[in-house]
């Protein structure tokens, strides 16, 4: 008998979008998730495209949804291990890591609070830290803390414990593995940010006041590291002298071989945080081509109407320190002919989206290109959506997974 | 719109550049990755960027004219980090192949040179004179593998039954080796100044922006010498092409060929003195016969023997060029195809001296060991490959022996390049 529940896999806006979509035409869905929370990379962001809304904005009426929805289960710090069956009949296994605090929690911090042991936090990409109990971020859905076990001794484990009076703290959950029998899979992985370490003539990853696009996201964060305060990493200085390198890793055959769409509007979004914060300061656009698809080139027009900021075509090719960890970058532009070092308090990196799963194979024997995005499976009921498929902004993510939606719908009805 | 400038394409010469060696030229987007991790390109206006869009737009008289095609020394880190394959390095050596076919007059050459058909055929020319004159002389002794021993007076010989190999006495110098080597020679210097002359012409006729130095440009001698001492003696540009340790053995191992070459050249060039000036016009002209002469004319008398400080150089310059011409073949043979490419004209020059340095050990070997049956024919096959290196020399890769030094000279009088002091 062809079962009508749908698996989502991935709890970012594609993934919830479509999980929604179709629990609200009356299918069970399920949503796992690898994070202790839902929203995926929208909720680091510090505002997200088209309407420069915060985070909270856009996913608060998603996490009500589901809240209201009895059809929608979540599972969050869980992956899927297997996929076996066909069309209207998987057999998914998922194994859930132990986040050895329950339900009972209530998210009074108390448990933070007595956690000694700090380290760097995912969440922030390395530029804060957080403790071993943890919630990652305010609005966190489900409002749960998380415990890193494995960061702390006995004896932490135990203040941890004991500071908590709601009995929510398990210490001895072991996670769990469990079978879920659905009709379709929606695919929606998503992306992570390219890594820094691969851009060698860029400092690969080492300068300490070079940061990547999603790091930048995190210090303009009101929720971020620095109260949403944009400051240096190295001594937390205000930067005069901000530089955008576009394209870090992409369009290029030995990175990223393609566009990832949204950079160059992100690290114009940027140069608003930017202006906000500092209206003084000198900002410069090093791109090979400004691409702002559609709509986006009205928010171009207003960005770059600013005496401050420079764009110059010509890509960053390579960025050294000097002894006060400046960063010093070399360019052409390629409009003068001029090859130039430029000495700035803080340079951005551009880097691009890569498939969550590049490298690996999903599930299903569903395609996949070179880069690792799923280019096919719609018909063996496996269906791709938002990142995981191509890049995309968040509105394209979201009108994408309400695509899988229908087309996960269509697998198990009609059978 | 009255500011437009009109691009006018030269589509033939684009086709043409991706046919020696340019073919990925138009995946580039114009990014200036490469301008900017060239470790040789200066500031005003760098190379390879430029050179890029020109090739693109079939800017022929920009690209023909071009000083910066033989500032590059091809290390290949543009092509490297380059994001799109283009191969901007490839681009620069397709220039220089095209100029090596433009620059002297008789072109066609160089385009035989293109391929292997074509090289066989120009290999015809020294294998046809020196078969020619080795039939003749084989008739004229009765055997094609005669034996020799020493006659009366320098450079004479005798055929006997149980002699030795002897090059000299199958082919006599005097009329077979030195006259035909002399003609090939002064061709090319004749070919060679035509090149030049056309170099500089083009060169003077491009626009002048690039002035970087702002101190005082000195004149094409002083530039010359300054090129001679830094560029060429010590690699000063060579050494800084490229930062990996491949590029670092590349610059020794072309150091180690060249002066393997300077090295052999000074023999050859003793061995004439010795010849022409020691035996035949002091000796036999000025019928002196003091200690003196007889020194200078010995200096000329092969074969010497082993322990003459001469022959000693020559030996140590073969050894050399082996040792070079492996290095730079075997990085040759792994150069990435994806990101630097080899054309026929990188190839033939590295056999062409390969044969020089092989047919030459191989020549002296069977001599000593007095094997006439390979002895002459190895010595026949060095005869060839030392005429197709030294005839054809402005049309091969090797023209860059003269043209760059020329451009290096003329880049420092424009101040494209600073002196090699100051740099």
């Amino acid at each position: 008998m062809s079962n009508n529940s749908i698996l989502v896999v991935g709890g970012g806006f594609a993934g919830i979008t479509a999980a929604l979509e179709a629990a609200e035409v009356g299918h069970e869905v399920y949503i796992i998730e690898t994070n202790p929370y839902l929203g995926g990379r929208v909720a680091q962001l510090k505002h997200y495209f088209p309407k420069m809304c915060p985070p909270s904005c856009g996913l608060e009426i998603q996490f009500q949804r589901i809240k209201k929805n009895p059809k929608v289960k979540v599972y969050t710090m869980a992956e899927v291990e297997s996929v076996s069956g066909t069309p209207g009949n998987f057999d998914v296994k998922i194994r859930q890591r132990p986040r050895y605090i329950n339900e009972k929690c209530t998210a009074c911090g108390d448990c933070a609070k007595a956690a000694s042991t700090s380290v760097k936090s995912e969440f922030e990409f390395g530029m804060g830290k957080r403790k071993a109990a943890y919630i990652t971020h305010p609005f966190a859905f489900p409002q749960r803390y998380v415990l890193d076990k494995d960061a702390c001794d006995a004896s932490e484990l135990e203040q941890i414990k004991t500071a908590c009076s709601y009995d929510a703290i398990d210490l001895e959950d072991s996670g769990k593995v469990f079978d879920l029998n659905v009709g379709s899979v929606v695919w929606a992985t998503g992306w992570k940010p390219y890594d820094l370490s691969n851009l060698e003539n860029l400092g690969g990853g080492q300068l300490a006041n070079v940061v990547s696009n999603m790091q930048f996201e995190r210090l303009a964060a009101p929720n971020g590291p620095t109260a949403g305060k944009i400051l240096r990493p190295s001594d937390k200085a205000e930067p005069k002298r901000i530089a955008f390198v576009q394209c870090a890793g992409s369009r290029d055959q030995n990175h990223l071989n393609y566009c990832s769409y949204i950079c160059c509007m992100a690290s114009l979004k940027h140069v608003r945080y930017l202006r906000e914060q500092y209206p003084d300061a000198s900002i410069t656009v090093y791109y090979i081509d400004l691409r702002t698809p559609g709509r986006y080139e009205k928010f171009k027009a207003l960005t770059v109407n600013d005496p401050k900021l420079s764009l110059v075509k010509g890509k960053v090719a390579e960025i050294v320190e000097d002894s006060a960890k400046n960063p010093v970058v070399t360019v052409e532009n390629a409009v003068t002919g001029i090859k130039s070092d430029e000495q700035f308090d803080m340079v951005v990196l551009a880097t691009g989206m890569q498939p969550s799963v590049a490298g690996q194979q999903v599930p299903a024997g569903a395609p996949m290109d070179e880069e690792g995005f799923v280019v096919g499976g719609d018909e063996q009921g496996f269906i791709a959506a938002g990142c995981a498929k191509q890049p995309l902004d968040v509105m394209k993510s979201a009108q994408s997974g309400t695509g899988a939606a229908m087309k996960a719908i269509q697998t198990v009805v009609g059978r | 719109m009255s500011n437009n400038v009109r691009v006018q394409p030269d589509l033939k010469f684009v086709k043409e550049l991706q046919a020696v060696g340019g073919e990925s030229l138009k995946k580039c987007y114009q990014c200036a990755t490469c301008s900017v991790v060239c470790p040789l390109s200066p500031a005003d206006s760098p190379y390879p960027r430029k050179e890029m869009v020109w090739a693109q737009w079939g800017l022929k008289d920009r690209l023909v004219n071009d000083i910066d095609i033989w500032l590059c020394h091809n290390c290949g880190t543009c092509s490297d980090l380059c994001p799109r394959g283009a191969k901007p390095g490839d681009l620069l050596a397709a220039l220089r192949n095209m100029a090596y076919r433009q620059l002297a007059p008789l072109g066609f050459i160089g385009k035989l040179m293109s391929n292997f058909g074509g090289v066989l055929m120009l290999a015809l020319v020294p294998a046809v004179i020196y078969l020619a004159i080795w039939v003749a002389q084989a008739a004229h002794f009765g055997t094609a593998f005669p034996l020799f021993a020493p006659g009366e007076g320098h450079g004479v010989w005798e055929p006997v039954a149980n002699g030795k190999v002897i090059y000299g006495g199958l082919f006599p110098g005097d009329y077979f080796i030195d006259p035909i080597f002399g003609a090939a020679f002064a061709f090319m210097l004749v070919c060679f100044y035509l090149g030049v002359q056309k170099l500089l012409k083009g060169l003077k006729a491009s626009p002048a922006v690039y002035d970087l130095t702002g101190a005082e440009k000195p004149g094409m001698l002083a530039a010359f010498i300054d090129t001679i001492k830094h560029e060429v003696l010590q690699h000063s540009q060579f050494n800084d092409c490229g930062e990996d340790e491949e590029d670092k053995k590349r610059a020794f191992g072309h150091k180690m060929v060249m002066y393997a070459f300077i090295i052999l050249m000074v023999v050859t060039g003793v061995v004439a003195t010795g010849h022409w000036f020691g035996a035949w016009f002091l000796e036999h002209v000025m019928g002196l016969k003091d200690p003196f002469s007889k020194f200078i004319a010995l200096l000329g008398s092969t074969p010497m023997p082993l322990h003459s400080v001469v022959k000693v150089a020559a030996n140590v310059g073969a050894v050399m060029l082996i040792y070079g011409l492996m290095q730079l073949t075997k990085r040759r043979q792994g150069l990435d195809p994806k990101k630097q490419g080899s054309n026929f004209y990188d190839w033939y020059l590295l056999y062409v001296i390969w044969a020089i340095a092989l047919t030459g050990v191989g020549a002296e070997i069977f001599r000593l060991v007095n094997i006439k049956y390979l002895a002459y024919p190895t010595y026949f096959l060095h005869l060839v490959a030392v005429f197709m290196l030294l005839a054809y020399l402005p049309w091969s890769k090797l023209g860059h022996l003269v043209y760059r030094i020329v451009a290096l000279s003329y880049a420092k009088t424009i101040g494209r390049i600073p002196m090699g002091a100051a740099k």
